[in-house]
């Protein structure tokens, strides 16, 4: 379970670039909750994840995650109650390092690190079962370096990874935007199935209306850093992409975003 | 060449392989441009000469040398992750402080070791020549160094302190503590070239403040060196390469000097070294650059 209260984040304080980023979002996210998020570039997105993950921290507010409070966490220390897939495939793993040494840094995740091997025989066969569960054929590619594999593969792999570590809480942001469409597609339904099978609570950060409809059980719109829409349940099942689009002028001042086809994905 | 002078060539390229290994793990693992090695391998030599000279035991000695080589590492880790001065600074203005800090602790220039014991001083007298032994002693150090550093470099700590260097970002969001990796990293490859300072100490008979000058270069050399005629991706195999890289551009360089064709002196030796590093900085990013112009065509 995720508690946020109203918490606030600025960047670049006190100078001519200060932005506002995040002002005052407050939510709670029960356990095993899929919760899709959308909003117009620059909305604080991002912010808002990176948030949760501990990449920036909140000046104002609080944000509990399990009970515990971790307002004033690092990234490495909530590491182990969060994982993550990036939008840039490349951000999400070691391209130099290969596939089984990518899974063992993910499957080491909230754990000490000492100096046992991290690629003791007995977990090689358990990375390799778990991957040959995609389907992708890389239970034969271990050895590869992660650069080599292509950005729909890599996006699984750190789906796969996300989960090795057994954190209940799992946030991506826009991870099939550098995709291609039919990629895009397999990486969704992989995600759809992984949330499923783990139980995770995940916040997924989409740029397709589409997308944030057809998925998880709970939508989000933030704006200018704030919540201006926030679905779930049977209004939400009521909702289409029209509707959503129609808010979205609504917060835009009424403005144009015909012009604006990511949105309407 | 000599019998004398290519054993006299292997014995110290296996000595600087110590700060090949350990500039590889600033350099390539870390990602870490680090110039302290001009400072910390002088300030190996200077703390094992003294330490022998009062009659500390050799292996203790070089011990010593390697932990003071360590706190000068972690002095300039300071300064980058802690104080945010950027790595390559951070490293020049600790190793300028060294060349003081290795003064007073010789409280001289030059220290000469004539009767102590070395480390190689129980192997002398066995049957083979002094110039044999020598490098066979370092050549069985420097495995052992290499082995443990394999090993090391494949635990999860190990796996955890290379992906700092490869994808800082994505190490932090799983849980490495990036900041502490850089600490022991940097703090390790220096402590390896404060041994190697100490060996060198101990080979050559004398400590002496002016030799840090160009360590850096020398290393970077072995490891480029190392990485072109062993191109390995096995993490022991690319450890071997800088060590082999040493020898070979130790080797190099003796041919260069004893042929006097080219009319190259010692006192060349840096120049050559550097152009040999720019050269091999440049080749790479040329080709590189000849191919996506024949892919973009
Ligand atoms: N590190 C940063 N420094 C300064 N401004 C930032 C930084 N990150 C984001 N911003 C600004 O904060 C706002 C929200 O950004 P972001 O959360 O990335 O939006 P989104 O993901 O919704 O497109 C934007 O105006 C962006 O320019
Ligand atoms: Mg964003």
């Amino acid at each position: 379970m995720i508690v946020v209260k109203d918490i606030h984040v600025t960047f670049g304080r006190g100078t001519p670039l200060e932005k506002h980023a995040l002002r005052g979002i407050g939510l709670t996210i029960p356990e095993g909750q899929f919760v899709t998020v959308i909003g117009s570039n620059g909305a604080g997105k991002s912010t808002f994840l990176g948030a949760l993950a501990g990449d920036v921290l909140a000046e104002q507010g609080r944000i509990a995650i399990d009970e515990c409070d971790v307002t004033r966490w690092d990234t490495p220390k909530r590491a182990g109650l969060v994982a993550r897939v990036f939008q840039d495939p490349l951000a999400g793993s070691c391209a130099t390092l290969t596939i089984e040494e990518n899974m063992a840094l993910a499957a080491a995740r909230g754990r000490r690190r000492g100096l046992a091997l991290a690629l003791a025989s007995e977990r090689r066969g358990g990375f390799r079962d778990r991957i040959a569960a995609l389907g992708l054929g890389l239970e034969n590619r271990l050895h590869d370096r992660m650069g080599l594999l292509s950005g729909g593969q890599r996006q699984a792999v750190s789906l796969l990874m996300a989960t090795l570590a057994g954190s209940k809480i799992l946030l991506l942001d826009e991870h099939t935007a550098a995709l291609d469409p039919a990629t895009a597609d397999f990486v969704l339904d992989l995600t759809r199935r992984i949330v499923r099978e783990n139980r995770l609570t995940t916040l997924m950060v989409t740029h397709s209306m589409r997308q944030a409809l057809d998925y998880g059980d709970r939508t989000l719109m933030l704006h200018e850093g704030r919540v201006v829409l926030d679905v779930a349940g049977t209004t939400r099942a009521g909702l289409d992409v029209p509707h959503l689009l129609a808010l979205f002028a609504k917060q835009r001042g009424g403005e144009e975003i015909s012009d604006d086809s990511l949105l309407i994905g | 060449m000599s019998d004398i002078a290519l054993f006299g060539a292997i014995e110290i390229g296996l000595v600087y392989a110590l700060v090949a290994v350990g500039v590889f793990l600033s350099f390539r693992i870390l990602d870490f441009p680090d110039l302290t090695v001009d400072g910390s391998f002088p300030l190996g030599a200077a703390v094992c000469a003294v330490l022998l000279i009062s009659g500390v035991n050799p292996w203790l000695a070089s011990l010593a040398a390697g932990l003071a080589g360590a706190a000068a590492g972690l002095v300039t880790a300071l300064l980058n992750v802690r104080f945010k001065i950027l790595h390559l600074l951070a490293s020049i203005l600790t190793m300028i402080a060294l060349f003081s800090v290795n003064l007073r602790v010789m409280g001289r220039p030059n220290v000469a070791l004539l009767m102590q014991d070395t480390v190689l001083t129980p192997f002398y007298g066995l049957g083979l020549p002094d110039h044999v032994v020598r490098p066979l002693v370092v050549l069985v150090i420097v495995g052992v160094v290499v082995l443990l550093l394999a090993r090391f470099l494949s635990s999860e700590f190990g796996l955890a302190m290379r992906a700092t260097g490869v994808n800082a970002r994505m190490a932090r969001a799983q849980g490495v503590n990036t900041d502490a990796h850089i600490y022991s990293g940097i703090a390790l490859s220096n402590g390896l070239c404060g041994l190697a300072g100490a060996l060198f100490a101990q080979t050559n008979g004398f400590a002496d403040v002016t030799t840090g000058i160009g360590t850096i270069v020398v290393g970077l050399a072995a490891v480029i060196v190392g990485e072109t005629v062993l191109p390995a991706r096995a993490l022991l195999l690319t450890l071997v390469g800088c060590v082999a890289g040493s020898i070979l551009y130790r080797l190099a360089v003796q041919l260069a000097l004893t042929a006097d064709v080219i009319g190259l002196q010692a006192s060349d030796l840096n120049l050559v070294t550097a152009l040999l590093v720019a050269v091999a900085l440049i080749l790479p990013r040329l080709k590189g650059k000849s191919r996506s112009a024949r892919a973009a065509r």
